[in-house]
């Protein structure tokens, strides 16, 4: 079994860090750099830089935060938010982002995932789905930081996006994002079932327990923590200490942890 | 001759793209202004004696300084930077010390819908000054479900509540009349709403009443948060100067087919009774440094208070306001009448409040505040019309009792100020915006 990988997610307002409740209410915590390096410095395993207001605004302002980012930090860093054609993703990996996710630009113009993959490879692509549950049982899908709804079920626009070439799914649940209640477990359940490529699992995540919950209940390749250490409720330390005590691979950070 | 004749389509000419000194309505200023700090412009009407709102009223607008920064943002100002809010807090124990008791009575009324600010307010007076709230509320017009489910969350997070919720077809009339009369199908709400708590103050006999924050902080005039008690104007009470929903009491006895008592819930307390009882009415914003924002994770954290599932239309927030079904065309015919949409509302509070900068708020405003509210509209169209079988004798009143879109929006192009609005290609548009002024 690979390593469940512990991915720090960074929401960015420019030029803050923020965090927000079902991504509302966005409360600005700090400089990311900074704690974009307190992360890489504790182990994690990648990071992710989201713009969630990038589409809300309809601009796109990481490329500064994420080149000076990329010179301090070595793991590898996803990065997404207003990304809209081949032209912005490819600015970003420029300045040395690993991998770039879309969301609303893909709700638009789905095209726009083979595109991507094609010119850059499908592991350089992750498609990010907000998903929020409906009243019938599904989820749907929605856009601009859990605002718009696109009437797509979560599930199937998941699949459809592996098809047309996401090399990894980001799910975030938006009923639980920020309430510290644990992931939507049978969310990214039926996402992991769906889907032949990885899926890292974001929202809710309040307590080691909620990791244990979902990964042993879901089973996805990585889980995104943001609440938790923004808010300094845990460190990344105990969460990979936590994971060990419950039995999941994670990886050593003692090896070579500097080399990566 | 129907009291209400039909909708009949305007007469376009004073709203030509090059139209000279367009006429205003409302005595609304002529020139429309933005505030240099946040997105509301000088078209904002305070907020007045609603009981005394008819088709004739003049609107008092938020006052702009020499430098073009309104009152709201100066309030703000003085919130970061001036007032010293440990002495605020030490004003407010030292109030809640006065009140308090401990005999098995409530010792303060705490009105609201249940929404993080009120929330906040009750659970702050009780679990940190040790009150024993009573909390009230004034039903909306129609719940969302959202809206309901934090209602009772709040009851639940250890509160007695008191709701009242106004007979439906009185309401629902006042409601089409005040849509019919002043296209202001809010004010219904506003007028039951601000009576109920010192009506129920008398009732139980609890002289203290808190609302959450401060109506000041919207642009009411500075003055008003010199002192927290609430103005008494609002409270007073001459029965032949009362009108509902725009239309005399006395023509709704006469004409709508409403007895005395219909009325009751909307008609102000007693001031004698009030006086007696010496009723005080107080605001907490007053006394703590108050941020919306901060009230939504406060109501998250201890009571489990939900946003609503999508941001309302005409706005991108989903955690203020978000109660009633009506709300979204409340916003949508401020913005007919003053030009000013939810979407303003929202941002320049936010910007206030330091949430976001002034560049966003600009390019919010620019994205949802004309948005039509599609999602509850053919219900509150239901809800506005008048037919014959529930209304048997209102419904003559109307020579088109049933509401419907374009009923709606003939009425609304009456509403339209022609100093705000042009007609270009047969598309309204402001005359003036947020994001066209230049800087």
């Amino acid at each position: 079994m690979s390593n469940l990988r512990l991915i720090a997610r960074l929401d960015v307002k420019a030029p803050n860090l923020i965090k927000g409740i079902h991504l509302e209410g966005l409360r600005v915590i700090g400089d990311p750099n900074e704690f974009a390096r307190k992360y890489y410095r504790a182990g994690a395993d990648e990071l992710i830089y989201i713009d969630i207001v990038a589409s809300l605004y309809e601009r796109n302002s990481l490329l500064d935060i994420v080149d000076k980012a990329t010179r301090e930090v070595f793991v590898p860093m996803t990065v997404g938010g207003g990304v809209r054609s081949i032209d912005d993703a490819k600015k970003l990996l420029r300045v040395g982002a690993d991998k770039v996710a879309v969301n609303t630009a893909a709700v638009r113009r789905p095209e726009l995932i083979s595109e991507m993959a094609e010119r850059f490879g499908a592991q350089c692509v992750v498609l990010s789905i907000e998903a929020k549950r409906t009243k019938s049982g599904g989820w749907e899908a929605f856009t601009d930081n859990g605002r718009e709804h696109t009437g797509l079920d979560a599930i199937e626009w998941a699949k459809r996006g592996a098809s047309l070439g996401a090399g990894e799914i980001l799910v975030t649940s938006v009923d639980q994002e920020g309430t510290r209640k644990g992931f939507d477990v049978e969310l990214t359940r039926k996402i992991v079932e769906a889907v032949p490529v990885p899926v890292i699992a974001s929202g809710g995540m309040g307590s080691i327990a909620h990791m244990t919950e979902v990964a042993t209940g879901a089973k996805p390749d990585a889980i995104a923590i943001a609440d938790m250490l923004h808010y300094n409720r845990a460190t990344l330390e105990d969460i990979r200490a936590g994971a060990r005590a419950a039995g999941l691979a994670v990886r050593d950070t003692t090896v070579g942890a500097k080399a990566a | 001759m129907h009291k209400n004749p039909k909708i009949t389509d305007i007469d376009v000419r004073e709203f030509a793209p090059g139209q000279n000194n367009p006429r205003t309505l409302y005595g609304l200023p002529q020139e429309v202004k933005y505030c240099t700090c946040c997105v509301i412009s000088n078209q904002r009407p305070n907020s007045s004696v609603e009981f005394k709102h008819t088709k004739e009223s003049k609107k008092a607008t938020i006052n702009f300084d020499e430098n073009g920064v309104c009152d709201a943002c100066k309030v703000a100002e003085q919130k970061h930077n001036t007032i010293d809010w440990d002495k605020r807090e030490k004003e407010l124990a030292a109030l809640c010390d006065k009140f308090r008791r401990n005999d098995g009575h409530y010792d303060v009324l705490v009105p609201g819908s249940g929404g993080k600010d009120s929330f906040y307010a009750a659970h702050v007076l009780k679990y940190k000054y040790g009150m024993h709230p009573l909390t009230c509320t004034w039903a909306p017009h129609i719940y969302t479900e959202w809206g309901w489910k934090n209602h009772q969350a709040w009851i639940h997070a250890g509160f007695d509540n008191f709701l009242m919720t106004p007979n439906g077809r009185v309401h629902r009339l006042v409601t089409r009349l005040a849509v019919e009369n002043l296209f202001h199908p809010f004010q219904p709400f506003i007028l039951g709403q601000k009576q109920l708590a010192p009506k129920l103050a008398i009732l139980h006999n609890i002289p203290f009443v808190v609302y959450g924050e401060n109506e000041a902080e919207y642009g009411n005039p500075i003055q008003d948060t010199e002192t927290a008690k609430r103005s008494w104007e609002y409270f007073a009470r001459d029965d032949s100067e009362v009108y509902l929903g725009g239309e005399s009491v006395s023509s709704l006895k006469a004409n709508y087919g409403l007895e005395a008592v219909d009325l009751e819930p909307y008609l102000p307390a007693d001031p004698k009774k009030l006086a007696e009882k010496n009723v005080q009415v107080h605001y907490l914003g007053y006394y703590l440094k108050w941020h919306p924002q901060s009230c939504y994770y406060y109501s998250v954290e201890h009571g489990g208070f939900q946003a609503a599932p999508e941001r309302t239309p005409g706005t991108y927030s989903k955690y203020n306001s978000i109660d009633d079904r009506i709300d979204d065309f409340h916003y949508f015919t401020t913005r007919v009448k003053f030009g000013i949409g939810r979407a303003t509302y929202d941002a320049s509070q936010e910007i206030r409040s330091r949430d976001i900068t002034r560049e966003e708020g600009v390019a919010l405003v620019r994205r949802f505040d004309h948005e039509f509210p599609e999602r509850f509209a053919d219900e509150i169209f239901r809800y506005l019309s008048i037919p014959e079988k529930e209304f048997p004798v209102a419904s003559k009143m109307f020579e088109q009792p049933i509401m419907d879109r374009d009923y709606f929006m003939k009425l609304a192009n009456r509403f339209r100020s022609p100093h705000l609005w042009k007609l270009e290609d047969g598309e309204w548009k402001l005359r003036h915006t947020v994001y066209e002024e230049k800087a």
